[in-house]
């Protein structure tokens, strides 16, 4: 329906483990409270102020950009945003005064009065740290060229959070880690990584309650460091838990019970008359292990990334236009959905 | 509110979620929500900060906190309390008990990051190349330099181009 790919039709470097990259950065305008102190009609100034900078007449982003208010939209299309990645729960939760600018390949998104005023995230499929700060940055200079942002010389970019003061920026990585679950070491793993300045968490807390064993890896430092210091620091440490997972993984594909559950997995999507989501993103993450170690032939990773998002629930009801729908009609659009992608229809 | 996840701790935050395709909230306490993996957009510590902020509020004599930042209205109680600042002058309002806050979290330390634009994008000599080199028809190749830049996700050299093409429109261009 469209020639253009998004990010997660595709599939990019160090796949097999990196699904995708994140920057995320904040920033406020100069002399505005934040959004949490602000009443509708304040914060209706600031979407003007934004929109006029982005979208208005003599903006260069006009084609480039679709600006979205969310009380604009349905429950569903709302939710749906999440699915994508594209915005946050807490976004999503109070519509009015809020609005999202989306790229077309819904690569970049930017939340207008979330937390912080302005929140610009740049996500590309793999291992793609620099690409995607150089992006974010590029799109904060030109905000910044009609926007003046609060910034002070030693806290660097005021925020809401005193958390993200300084660079205001959190870079995350996408990881599958099945291995890495399996062998039971994860908990252990991300402590570690605490102690390193970077948090390891499963990626749960954003998409939906079943996570197929996707985990996030982030920066946690955004005072003290420049932006280009915690990239190189993430990608480092990001290579060592990439050659951990890799080397666990050969381990557990030598094993007959796994390869059995593999091949099992494979060929439940593909004859399942019905698929809950859970059970769904549990057997997308055996696949991907599959396809990943070489063991299944034939399945593209990115036509796993695209399941991955397509097949929540939100975005699978989202173009019958329906608010709700049974759970046993909404499996079936996953099966149907299934069948189509993995055929290569 | 009891954390509903363990059902003993007080809540300290609400969670908003997605869960099977609907946005819901759970109200936990702090412990679980680090263990559930339902952090803040930005990280897991924005879920301790009311906990730290709180444990200086206890220790701040009482007229104290009556001093309202200029900027938002909000008393250093309220900061404490909800665990967001509320405008960006806060910070210097209440810089003295925000900074063993700030250093707690990100150590004795300040900004290397980026700054914001000091002045007016100049153009660039790549750039400026590309335009001197288009002599015939200006406006024209500029229009099509700048779908380019935007496209190519340039914003840098777009804002440049946009401002020429407007220049040249307003006939203000001189050679
Ligand atoms: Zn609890
Ligand atoms: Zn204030």
């Amino acid at each position: 329906m469209n020639e253009m790919k998004k990010w997660y039709e595709k599939s990019g470097a160090e796949g097999d483990v990196v699904i995708s990259t994140r920057v995320r950065l904040a920033r406020n305008l100069r002399g505005v409270p934040f959004p949490s102190h602000l009443d509708d009609s304040r914060k209706k100034r600031v979407l003007e102020a934004i929109h006029e900078a982005v979208i208005g007449p003599n903006s260069l982003f006009s084609g480039f950009f679709m600006w979205i208010p969310v009380a604009s939209l349905s429950r569903t299309a709302a939710v749906s945003l999440v699915e994508r990645h594209l915005a946050s729960p807490e976004f999503i939760s109070h519509p009015e005064g809020r609005a999202l600018l989306l790229s077309r390949d819904e690569s970049i998104s930017v939340m207008i009065n979330e937390e912080d005023h302005i929140r610009i995230q740049v996500l590309q499929e793999g291992l793609s740290l620099k690409q995607a700060w150089k992006t974010a940055s590029r799109l904060d200079d030109a905000l910044n060229e009609r926007l003046s942002f609060a910034f002070d010389e030693h806290l660097g970019y005021l925020t809401q959070y005193p958390t993200d003061l300084g660079t205001g920026m959190r870079a995350s990585l996408m990881l599958h880690l099945p291995a890495l679950e399996e062998s039971g070491i994860i908990n252990r793993t991300a402590s570690n990584l605490s102690k390193l300045g970077l948090s390891l968490r499963s990626a749960s807390g954003e998409g939906g309650e079943e996570n197929g064993c996707l985990y996030q890896l982030s920066n946690r430092v955004t005072l003290g460091l420049s932006e280009e210091e915690a990239l190189s620091n993430l990608e480092t440490i990001s290579m060592q838990l990439l050659r951990q997972e890799r080397g666990a993984r050969e381990k557990l594909m030598q094993r007959i019970e796994t390869q059995d559950t593999v091949a099992r997995s494979l060929g439940i999507l593909q004859t399942a008359r019905l698929l809950g989501t859970r059970e769904f993103m549990k057997l997308l993450s055996n696949v991907r292990l599959g396809v990943s170690s070489g063991f299944l032939k034939g399945i593209a990773p990115e036509t796993l990334n695209r399941l991955s998002v397509l097949g929540q629930p939100a975005t699978l009801r989202l173009p019958s236009g329906q608010e709700e729908l049974p759970g046993m009609e909404q499996e079936l659009l996953r099966v149907g959905l299934v069948r189509k992608t993995l055929s290569g229809a | 509110m009891i954390c509903q996840h363990c059902g003993k701790n007080p809540a300290t935050t609400h969670i908003k979620r997605i869960v099977n395709g609907e946005l819901s909230e759970i109200a936990l306490c702090g412990d679980c929500a680090r263990k559930l993996g339902y952090n803040g957009f930005f990280g897991d510590w924005g879920l301790q900060l009311g906990n730290l902020l709180g444990g200086f509020l206890e220790e701040e004599p009482e007229q104290q906190q009556e001093l309202r930042c200029k900027g938002c209205g909000c008393t250093f109680d309220e900061i404490a309390r909800t665990g967001r600042v509320g405008c960006a002058q806060c910070y210097q309002t209440f810089r003295q008990r925000l900074s063993p806050m700030i250093q707690r979290i990100h150590g004795n330390t300040s900004h290397r990051g980026k700054s914001p634009l000091k002045a007016q994008l100049t153009l660039r000599p790549q750039s400026a190349m590309q335009v001197v080199q288009e002599e015939s028809s200006p406006l024209e190749e500029k229009q099509k330099l700048l779908r380019e830049a935007v496209e190519k996700q340039n914003f840098e050299l777009a804002a440049v181009l946009r401002d020429e093409i407007k220049a040249l429109k307003e006939g203000k261009h001189h050679e």
